[in-house]
């Protein structure tokens, strides 16, 4: 054996060699062959042209890109949501009582079952004669039968309930984690001190959450910005452009229309986009604009 | 004093009467639709619009999981499911724990680079990806194997740093004495090390368990014939094929389903641990 094979170095690049193979060319690689290919109008069927900012001008004309952006960034609504109501979820199954590990299971299942088996339950509930429409009526939120999936107005906010009711039980955990992570004699000291349950979780829980908060709203926000297996279930965009988010129409222009040049271009400026809502996240924390100091 | 307590005792149990209300209410929100879903697939011939809605079935009968066993040819598409599941799951855990053992006890010139480089790649998005990746596979000749379906996520970068966490967290006595013995690195890695970190390893098989389980539009993508799917891929295929066999398509959900549920339950402590360990990271 050659001496220079005995040292540290080598034998770490050979330890590294083949998970960082597949991550340079299924993570690396499409992140800069992106950059080249969304100037060009490459398509499987015809010859390949350079075509400068073509595609990024057309973009900016595509009425529907325009629509698919909006629609994404309309999705964001549901970021908010879903923090508080898990973090009041994490609250709730935090207690020591008497089978609290039961409801913590039951409210994950829906985070390990398959989206198109959510969306299928979830399309039969929402039907016009499903389950939803008569639990409504007979409480008396609503007179008539509402297609819920099939109207412009609604359909979108039903994908955004679905993806919040999927994915409770995800934030829930990494909150619960945090929630344990907590040391009790802070509350034991406040509560001394005479403070109320609603200051307890204002001024320690939530302060002490907050590097949870940072991480589950950044992960739900890239969720819902790049939100797609269950919009191209459901409702493929539709009805006409009413959830055509951006993931579904550049899978659409890339995958369906092999369109690849047009789709790459539209998937940088949706990379661009998320980038730069990453870093507002990031600066809105440091400011502490998400806990009451 | 005693009035006191009384009182006390009053308030603890009204508080408690109040959280079990919210979390069965809750339970039922989370879990009913799959209750709802399975007592429709046990009920043959029962309408899923039924007015009112059956949460609870009133009569169980298997028939619609037989048929829809006949008529689907599941054998064929559970083996596709486990066979690309056990693959993506082996991959993921053999390259994560290899490329994370270096980087966390190795110290080489380039170490710090390639960590830099894998934080990036967890900020920067792709939403191009799926287009290269199929440009990738396709000139790979890998399009319609399993081989193809697996490999863009053979290794995420998120395991990786999982590894590298848990590996940091091992004392280096371990890897000196192994060397005192004179056993090579790779030796060291295989029969001093991991088998510190069976956790983490289990942590990463669940993830990725359900991952490739549950995945459906890739495998849809790579592979041409729908022969080779996957359970969730075929699935969407069931809905197109008989729309308003309800009891069938139910049935079939279901079987597709349960085995991913049943795995949880069992391993869900050492999930739950390797979340809590993951975010810390």
């Amino acid at each position: 054996m050659y001496k220079w094979m005995r040292s540290e170095s080598f034998t770490a690049w050979a330890f590294m060699a083949p998970g960082l193979l597949v991550v340079a060319v299924f993570v690396f690689w499409p992140i800069i062959y992106g950059i080249p290919l969304s100037f060009t109008d490459y398509s499987v069927i015809s010859e390949t042209h350079y075509v400068g900012v073509d595609n990024f001008v057309n973009a900016f004309k595509d009425h529907n890109f325009i629509i698919s952006l909006w629609n994404s960034l309309l999705y964001v609504i549901v970021v908010p949501i879903i923090q508080i109501l898990s973090i009041l979820m994490a609250i709730l199954v935090n207690g020591k009582i008497p089978g609290v590990k039961f409801f913590r299971t039951a409210y994950y299942i829906p985070v390990v079952t398959s989206m198109v088996a959510v969306a299928l339950i979830w399309s039969w509930l929402l039907s016009n004669n499903g389950v939803v429409n008569f639990l409504l009526i007979k409480v008396g939120i609503i007179s008539d039968q509402v297609s819920w999936l099939a109207t412009s107005n609604t359909a979108l906010f039903v994908l955004m309930f679905i993806t919040m009711w999927k994915g409770l039980g995800y934030y829930m955990m990494l909150y619960l984690a945090g929630l344990q992570g907590i040391p009790s004699d802070l509350y034991e000291a406040a509560r001394v001190d005479g403070a109320s349950r609603l200051r307890l979780i204002l001024n320690i829980t939530i302060p002490l959450l907050r590097p949870h908060i940072l991480f589950c709203t950044l992960i739900s926000l890239m969720g819902a910005i790049r939100v797609f297996d269950e919009v191209y279930i459901l409702t493929k965009g539709g009805p006409g452009t009413s959830t055509l988010t951006s993931s579904v129409y550049i899978f659409q222009k890339g995958l369906e229309q092999f369109n690849f040049g047009y789709a790459s271009a539209l998937g940088l400026i949706v990379s661009v986009i998320i980038a730069v809502f990453s870093v507002l996240v990031f600066r809105f924390n440091r400011k502490g604009g998400v806990n009451p100091y | 004093m005693i009035a006191n307590r009384g009182m006390k005792q009053v308030k603890t149990g009204v508080r408690l009467t109040i959280v079990y209300v919210l979390l069965v209410a809750l339970a039922l929100f989370m879990m009913g639709p799959f209750l709802w879903l399975l007592s429709v697939s046990l009920m043959p011939g029962k309408n899923v619009f039924a007015n009112p809605p059956a949460i609870l079935p009133t009569f169980i009968d298997f028939d619609n999981y037989v048929k829809v066993w006949q008529f689907m040819n599941f054998p064929k598409y559970i083996y596709n499911t486990v066979v690309i599941t056990v693959l993506g799951v082996v991959t993921n855990v053999v390259l994560s724990s290899l490329t994370a053992y270096p980087l966390a006890t190795f110290r080489f010139k380039g170490r710090d680079l390639v960590f830099t480089l894998l934080v990036a790649t967890m900020i920067i998005p792709s939403s191009t990806a799926m287009i290269v990746h199929y440009l990738t596979i396709q000139s790979l000749h890998l399009t319609g194997s399993f081989l193809g379906v697996v490999l863009p996520s053979a290794v995420s970068v998120f395991n990786i740093f999982l590894m590298r966490q848990t590996f940091l967290g091992i004392p280096s006595d371990v890897r000196d004495s192994g060397k005192m013995d004179g056993a090579s690195e790779f030796r060291i890695w295989l029969q001093l090390i991991l088998p510190l970190v069976k956790p983490a390893i289990a942590v990463i098989s669940l993830l990725e368990m359900m991952a490739f389980w549950n995945n459906f539009l890739w495998p849809i993508v790579v592979l041409d014939d729908p022969q080779k799917y996957p359970l969730a891929a075929a699935l969407t295929f069931l809905n197109g094929q008989f729309s308003y066999n309800f009891g069938w398509i139910a049935a079939g959900t279901m079987i597709s389903v349960l085995p991913i549920i049943i795995v949880f339950l069992f391993t869900q402590r050492y999930y739950m641990e390797g979340m809590a360990g993951a975010i810390k990271g």
